[in-house]
């Protein structure tokens, strides 16, 4: 059996062997390379495009991600789940959840938006923000005005790693919008694998932010480990 | 037969007893595809919209402005500025009897007064068959969104008394697996096809809010309209809204609450207080402009499912 979970931007295989949590992650279109010869009954299906495979159960990433997180953090209290068209917000204790699909700040697709604007690769911003000195105030909250806002940064004298910094602050603003109060949260989700944006939502949230090793497969888990 | 706008709930009675039609300009909204230039809400904007185009014609137009909704007393009084005869009605906040019942009067003032005092009866004994029709779906005999259907065109009775009584009479019995008992609150969801989604994903409505309001009340004359309207929970203080939908919620068993909101809806105000008062888990939604349900909806209402289904 094997978790498979199609997103907007990439789509994750995970199956257990000899009781290890095996992977592979490819970009979406190319998601058939990855169940090549996979019976379909084989596969529990979650993500965005779960309904377009060929699959024995499908499920939404909203419980996949629930069940996947617990399988490394068992009392788990709230998962944030950054993806690359929205973010989820979980409240596992009351079983509530929280969407924004409304607008790109807040989402992989505005960091995405930022690197293309530095034409520099998305995996460059950490990097970026932990050499930033000074941190400038970006206040929109909308992600195309964000833009506006720093360029009038970078023209005022901020360094391209400062505006970084800055625009990650500004993002997670916008995520601690939607968090609830909690001792720690668990944070998913391929744009987790930036550091600058995880050190914005440490500070900015002032709670303990737990990430699993393999943030971005923890749906795919969750699939097959609800099914199982 | 006078055909008369209205734009929220007025007594479709009095409205048939001063021998005109009732025309409930928001039932053409959730399947009209239609994206209005300036909006806030796009209920009001739509029925601006085409009545100003005549997409809609009526001979006159009521506003339903007091403790409804302040987009439809601006957008009510564009309509009316492109010529068509408009009346705005108002509900007292505060219950006060003698408030209403001058406003029915004035009302029916507007319509010439009551001429068939013979169609009251007639819409009472309509009213009860939709009583009925509410108590079976709940019961699971009926489809959630064949209920809706019949429910949400209490407000106007679709303008044709006969027709519509037939339009109940059709309707055919059924067993119908009620597992995720939901009751809907708030304004009644733009998408022509809400109650059928959220039936295929698993969720069987067994309450609708707003079309409960429409069956729940009338009288055979004004002074009983009066008292029966007062009633109107959504024109009355959020405490005895709530106070009213804990006794609804508790006596149709309901599993779970979806509140569906509106963008740019003053309601949409009204849902920390309805979580925090509503012992159910309950999930928020908001619309926009109509249409199919979208693909973000129905994410949550499947998601929705799956958590209730883990309960
Ligand atoms: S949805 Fe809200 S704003 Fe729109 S017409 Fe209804 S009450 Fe008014």
């Amino acid at each position: 059996m094997i978790g498979l979970d199609l997103g907007s931007t990439a789509a994750k295989m995970v199956w257990i062997e000899s009781g290890e949590i095996k992977f592979r992650i490819t970009p979406a279109h190319n998601w058939k390379e990855l169940v090549e010869g996979i019976d379909g009954d084989e596969i529990i299906s979650t993500g965005y495009f779960r309904n377009s495979v060929p699959h024995r159960a499908s499920l939404t990433e909203l419980t996949a991600a629930v069940y996947g997180v617990r399988h490394y953090f068992p009392d788990a209290e709230v998962i944030v789940d950054i993806g690359g068209q929205d973010t989820k917000v979980i409240d596992v204790r009351n079983n509530n959840f929280i969407i924004n699909d409304k607008c790109s700040a807040g989402t992989g697709a505005f960091l995405e938006f930022v690197a293309n604007y530095f034409r520099i690769g998305l995996e460059e911003l950490g990097p970026m923000h932990l050499n930033a000195r000074r941190i400038p105030d970006i206040n929109n909250t909308c992600g195309v005005f964000a833009l506006s806002e720093m360029i009038s940064q970078l023209v005022g004298g901020y360094s391209k790693e400062e505006v970084i910094a800055g625009m990650h602050y500004a993002f997670a603003r916008r995520i601690s919008h939607m968090v609830p109060e909690a001792r720690s949260i668990v944070l998913i989700g391929g744009t987790v694998k930036n550091e600058g944006m995880v050190a914005a939502l440490r500070n900015i949230l002032e709670k303990e932010v737990l990430i699993p090793d393999e943030p971005q497969i923890i749906n795919a888990l969750g699939a097959l480990e609800y099914y199982s | 037969m006078n055909k008369i706008g209205i734009t929220a709930l007025v007594p479709p009675e009095l409205i048939f007893a001063c021998g005109a039609a009732p025309f409930d300009v928001n039932n053409v909204i959730p399947a009209s595809r239609k994206y209005p230039g300036n909006k806030l809400c796009a209920w009001t904007a739509i029925w601006k919209e085409m009545l100003i185009k005549k997409e809609i014609t009526v001979d006159s137009l009521i506003v339903v402005a007091g403790g409804d909704c302040h987009n439809a007393l601006v957008d009510g009084q564009k309509a009316a500025m492109s010529g068509i005869p408009t009346h705005f009605f108002f509900y007292p906040f505060d219950g006060d009897l003698e408030y209403l019942e001058s406003q029915l009067h004035r009302l029916s003032g507007f319509l010439g007064g009551i001429r068939s005092p013979e169609v009251l009866k007639k819409i009472q004994e309509l009213k009860k068959q939709g009583q009925m029709l509410d108590k079976k779906r709940c019961r699971g005999k009926l489809s959630s969104a064949e209920a809706f259907r019949i429910l949400i065109s209490f407000s106007d009775l679709t303008g044709d008394l006969a027709g519509f009584s037939r339009a109940i009479s059709a309707l055919e019995e059924k067993d119908i697996d009620v597992r995720n008992r939901v009751a809907l609150i708030g304004v009644p969801p733009i998408y022509h096809d809400f109650h059928e989604v959220a039936q295929t994903l698993g969720l069987h409505i067994v309450f609708d809010e707003l079309p409960y309001e429409f069956i729940r009340h009338g009288g055979c004359d004004i002074k009983e309209m009066a008292r029966d309207y007062c009633g109107y929970t959504f024109a009355m203080p959020l405490e005895s809204r709530i106070d009213f939908l804990k006794k609804e919620l508790r006596k149709r068993k309901v599993d779970a609450v979806i509140h569906y909101t509106q963008f740019a809806c003053h309601h949409m105000l009204e849902d920390e207080v309805l979580r925090e008062k509503l012992d159910y888990p309950l999930l928020t939604i908001q619309g926009d402009l109509p249409g199919n349900t979208p693909q973000q909806i129905k994410l949550r209402l499947e998601a929705f499912r799956e958590m209730l289904d883990r309960l």
